[in-house]
């Protein structure tokens, strides 16, 4: 099979996958024990008030037509009002949507990179003092849920030291206004961001330090290792462009299940600094009943870890040419 | 003078109950543009004497003690730097036993190449460098434009020719061989050797040829070491190792490869497995599965004797040359026997060390 | 059981005796491990005192063993409030006057309890998926592996939020939302674990002798994969903990049960993190080290399902 099949094949997969990802948001927010209507609804309506609204919903008409309703809005990027803030759902998520990602984005990155540094070099001087302590290290670091790593944090470099401030994304408030350069361009922002990040990090770090470690003490027995150091090349060369190099391709696909875990840990993270993101604000919606919004916050970290499937999937084939497009 | 002068080489490995001779006081010289083999079984120690001169081991490697002398320069007093930059490759390359693996499989064939010859030769234009690629493979009769290819995309012939090329590449005084054809099939493998010696020849290069098939030696080399324990056991020029031999192992060797002695006989392969070499005793190390031992070889390590014609023998029953050749040829001298450490010297040498190999350390994959 | 050999019996020896072996092989791999033996050391502490937190009574023999923990944990005001550490209150006092030390001992039932059952349930499931879906391949195996990618897809603590704000939160609904994701990995590494052994001489022998699919795949294949779902519950079980705690940080915690979890989101609530260092380290330290516990046993079991590991040590 060629590359143009495998990618064609991959997407047909992908949007299966959407469509039955779809399916179990539309069954799990149709769960409600009593009325299913019920929490679509706002309290202190009249009954007329209340036929209207269903009609509104099309929540009157049978399951399969809203069912293809739903889809239909899915699509059109229409998740419906928001019960709480009056607004359409697109407009209060999307920014919140973009301070997850640069902020989950931030994690992602300097775990990825801090990891497979260190696992390559845990791998290299395997045996080693540094190999032993890494690898308990970073099995503590993993063994603490994101809430936990957060406060430890907060307590030691704001509570106690002060160095950086304790909640939110900017100290002059209005997280959610603004271009991209006014929200994310400013120092005062590095500084809001600094500590949530790190949390993400140290959590993360585990899965690409570990993986990547292993990987390079199967490559480094590799024969192909052996040819590399009888070349002459520089002990970092051979580390880097040739035994890291190799090892890095597994990795790549655990990238889709970090971005998962990302997506789940924003949750608490958010929560934990006030970050206004989509996590913390699927929290406040679901403890306020404002499903729409839940359902689209739900919707959109799924679609994350769906697309970074099929993105990973692509690198692993672009990364190693001896792929079988299977 | 000659190329290279290995002088009373020790090489160990720290292992859990102690050190592991691999190497164990080997002298060795090869002249310019000569070729010598290497035979031993695997665990032999025969892949570490090679590799020990470029230094090329695991961490819990050491040369313990003995020279290199390489060209005129004492190898073992380099510093890793000076080695990397002055002899790796650039005097002294390697053919792998498996090429397919012996390539980086990220990287194009040429890429890997070039990298070689712009590491060494500074100031190499990536053009340059490519064009010698390209001229490179033509040499040895792959189609030039492959250099794009990556290492899967070879079949095992032409990974082993792309290699050869690799080896080539900057043209070193001498080339490590280490089972350069145990991957291949047959009639391959004739080809390969051929292209080897040829290109050998043409750029004057000496060549150290690893292989545990004395067939393969007897077609390519000047001179056969026959290795065992760590040591070398039996040295002379390939037609009086083939012929005339005097070891029992050497004669042991032999019969596993029918071609070279009587055609009509059947295989015949040694009893036993290679000596544990963690802080062996005294004796001759092959006594245990040797089936001429007698009192003396348990107790006494046999001294190099030569018998002219730089023919040297580390056994003490050499001299019956006649008797040992003849015995060694029959099957029934090689049957599994009891073969134990005479019953009045175990009670106070204890128990030959038999049974365990070095656990691959040196990296024979047979 | 059709088909009874007189050498019935001395297979059955034998086997015994090679799952002997092999757990002695097992247990030695413990021998020279000083992080599983660390992770064993914490786990038998953290079950002991689960079980014995609170006041237990064996009703047959008719006594009572007293609990641990020196308070009931609920009870308000059998301190003051938020007192710091004391001899009276070894972890200080919450907002309301209740005794920390007792809520840290006590809320280690919701843990194990959670870790155990998800991860059992967890596994249990993947390990079918897996032997199912590997044995009989085809569409079968397709369709499993579809359902199984899309379970990668939703995101693990999100649905747990959404399922359990729906459905309630109750320890039993915690579990299942956990389990209904958690089953995933098991279930893809087991599958590659069970294609490899499919084709094996053992399995094709078992065939020859008319043995049923559900014989092969259970008596036959499952021990040989089983090291390796071992080694999953393991990991499932911190992972399961880690989930637990995190929803009951959120607030979707069961309001009936005590956890570590929901210790903290009192704190966050109470708004005295910055004062209530005696509050707030207590129960996450417990986390950390509950879960690292599991983890390290983990890395040891791994050795003992991958021998090939021990010599990378």
């Amino acid at each position: 099979m060629g590359l143009r099949e495998f990618v064609i094949r991959r997407l047909v997969q992908l949007v299966f996958t959407f469509w039955a990802f779809f399916t179990i948001l539309f069954v799990l927010f149709r769960m409600v024990p009593g009325d299913p209507t019920s929490m679509f609804l706002l309290d202190g309506m009249t009954a007329e008030q209340r036929e209207q609204r269903i009609a509104e919903l099309g929540l009157d008409q049978p399951l399969h037509i809203q069912y293809i309703n739903y889809i239909e809005q899915l699509l059109t990027g229409d998740f419906g009002q928001s019960f709480i803030y009056r607004e359409p759902v697109i407009d209060i998520i999307v920014v919140r949507f973009m301070n997850t990602i640069v902020l989950m984005g931030t994690a992602l990155v300097i775990a990825y990179l801090i990891g497979v540094t260190f696992g390559a070099l845990m791998g290299w001087w395997r045996g080693s003092r540094f190999e032993r302590g890494g690898i308990v290290v970073t099995l503590v670091a993993r063994s603490s849920p994101e809430f936990w790593v957060g406060i430890v944090l907060l307590s030691v470099f704001v509570f106690w030291l002060g160095w950086f401030p304790s909640s939110g994304m900017r100290a002059t408030g209005g997280d959610l206004g603004g271009g991209f350069v006014q929200r994310y361009g400013s120092l005062d922002f590095l500084r809001h961001l600094f500590l949530p990040a790190l949390t993400g990090a140290i959590v993360y770090l585990a899965t690409p330090t570990l993986l990547m470690r292993s990987t390079m003490l199967d490559v480094l027995k590799a024969d192909f290792i052996e040819i590399k150091k009888a070349e002459g090349l520089p002990e970092r060369t051979v580390l880097y462009k040739h035994a890291a190099r190799n090892s890095v391709l597994p990795l790549v696909t655990v990238m889709a299940i970090a971005t998962g875990a990302a997506m789940g840990g924003s949750v608490v993270i958010e929560t934990v600094f006030n970050w206004p993101g989509m996590g913390r604000e699927m929290v406040r919606s679901v403890n306020n009943n404002d499903y729409p919004v839940a359902m689209a916050a739900f919707f959109l970290m799924g679609s994350v870890v769906i697309i970074m499937n099929f993105v990973a999937d692509l690198a692993y084939v672009y990364l190693d040419p001896r792929v079988e497009y299977e | 003078m000659s190329l290279l002068e290995i002088t009373d080489l020790q090489t160990y490995y720290r292992a859990e109950g102690g050190w592991v001779r691999a190497t164990d006081g080997v002298s060795l010289s090869l002249d310019h543009g000569e070729t010598i083999g290497l035979v031993g079984e695997s665990g032999s120690g025969k892949t570490t004497l090679a590799k020990s001169i470029i230094r090329l081991f695991p961490d819990n490697a050491e040369i313990h003690g003995g020279s290199i002398e390489f060209d005129g320069t004492e190898i073992t007093e380099l510093s890793s730097k000076e080695l990397r930059n002055r002899i790796r490759w650039k005097e002294i390359s390697m053919i792998p036993q498996n090429a397919m693996n012996g390539f980086d499989p990220v990287y194009t064939v040429g890429e890997q190449i070039m990298q070689v010859i712009r590491h060494h030769e500074d100031g190499t234009s990536k053009a340059e460098a490519r064009t010698r690629a390209r001229e490179l493979f033509d040499d040895l009769g792959i189609d030039p434009d492959r250099i794009d290819d990556y290492p899967h995309q070879f079949s095992g012939g032409m990974a082993q020719r792309a290699m050869i090329a690799l080896a080539l590449a900057l043209e070193p005084q001498l080339m490590l061989a280490d089972e350069p054809t145990t991957a291949l099939d047959v009639v391959i493998q004739d080809r390969i050797l051929e292209t080897i010696k040829a290109k050998q020849e043409a750029i004057d290069s000496a060549m150290i040829m690893i292989t545990h098939d004395m067939s393969v030696v007897s077609e390519t080399c000047d001179r056969i070491a026959v290795v065992y324990g760590g040591r070398v056991v039996e040295i002379a020029d390939a037609e009086t190792i083939i012929m005339n031999p005097r070891h029992p192992y050497t004669l042991g060797l032999r019969n596993a490869f029918p071609d070279i002695s009587s055609e009509d006989e059947e295989l015949i392969s040694i009893p036993g497995t290679p000596p544990n070499l963690v802080d062996p005793e005294e004796g001759c190390r092959f006594a245990p599965r040797c089936p001429f031992a007698e009192e003396e070889c348990w107790s006494v390590t046999p001294e190099p004797q030569s018998y002219g014609d730089g023919h040297i023998v580390e056994c003490h029953r050499a001299d019956e040359v006649e008797l040992l050749q003849e015995e060694a040829g029959k099957k029934e001298t090689w049957m599994e026997q009891d073969l134990g450490k005479p019953e009045e010297l175990s009670t106070d040498g204890g128990e030959p060390q038999t049974g365990r190999s070095t656990d691959g350390l040196e990296g024979d994959h047979e | 059981m059709s088909t009874q050999t007189p050498s019935r019996a001395e297979r059955l020896a034998d086997g015994l005796e090679r799952r002997f072996d092999r757990f002695r092989d097992g247990l030695s791999v413990f021998k020279g491990d000083r992080l599983g033996q660390i992770g064993v050391g914490l786990l038998v502490m953290f079950v002991f005192v689960g079980i014995f937190a609170r006041p237990t009574t064996i009703e047959f023999l008719n006594i009572t063993i007293p609990g641990i923990a020196p308070h009931d944990p609920t009870e308000r005001a059998v301190g003051g409030r938020l007192e710091s550490p004391s001899a009276a209150h070894p972890l200080g006092t919450t907002d309301r006057g209740r005794d920390v030390f007792s809520q840290l001992l006590v809320g280690t039932r919701v843990t194990l309890l959670v870790g155990s059952l998800a991860a059992f349930m967890a596994v249990f499931i993947g390990t079918n998926v897996g032997l199912i879906s590997a044995y009989f391949g085809g569409w079968v195996d397709d369709l499993l592996m579809r359902i199984t990618d899309i379970v990668y897809a939703v995101p693990f603590l999100p649905f747990a939020i959404v399922l359990v704000a729906i459905i309630g939160s109750s320890i039993v609904n915690i579990i299942a939302a956990i389990v209904l994701i958690l089953w995933r990995s098991t279930a893809r590494v087991i599958r590659a674990q069970v294609l490899s052994h499919k084709n094996r001489p053992y399995v094709e022998s078992a065939e020859a002798i008319g043995a049923s699919d559900v014989r092969i795949m259970y008596r036959h294949i499952l021990p040989n994969v089983l090291p390796l779902a071992f080694l999953y519950a393991a990991f499932a079980v911190g992972w399961a903990v880690i989930a637990e705690a995190s929803l009951s940080f959120l607030g979707f915690g069961d309001p009936n049960m005590l956890s570590w979890g929901e210790m903290i989101f009192s704190v966050y609530n109470a708004d005295a993190v910055r004062v209530a260092w005696w509050w707030v380290f207590p129960p996450g330290i417990a986390i950390t080290l509950f879960v690292m516990s599991v983890f390290f046993v983990g890395r040891t079991l791994e050795k003992v399902v991958n021998p090939e590991l021990r010599h990378k040590e």
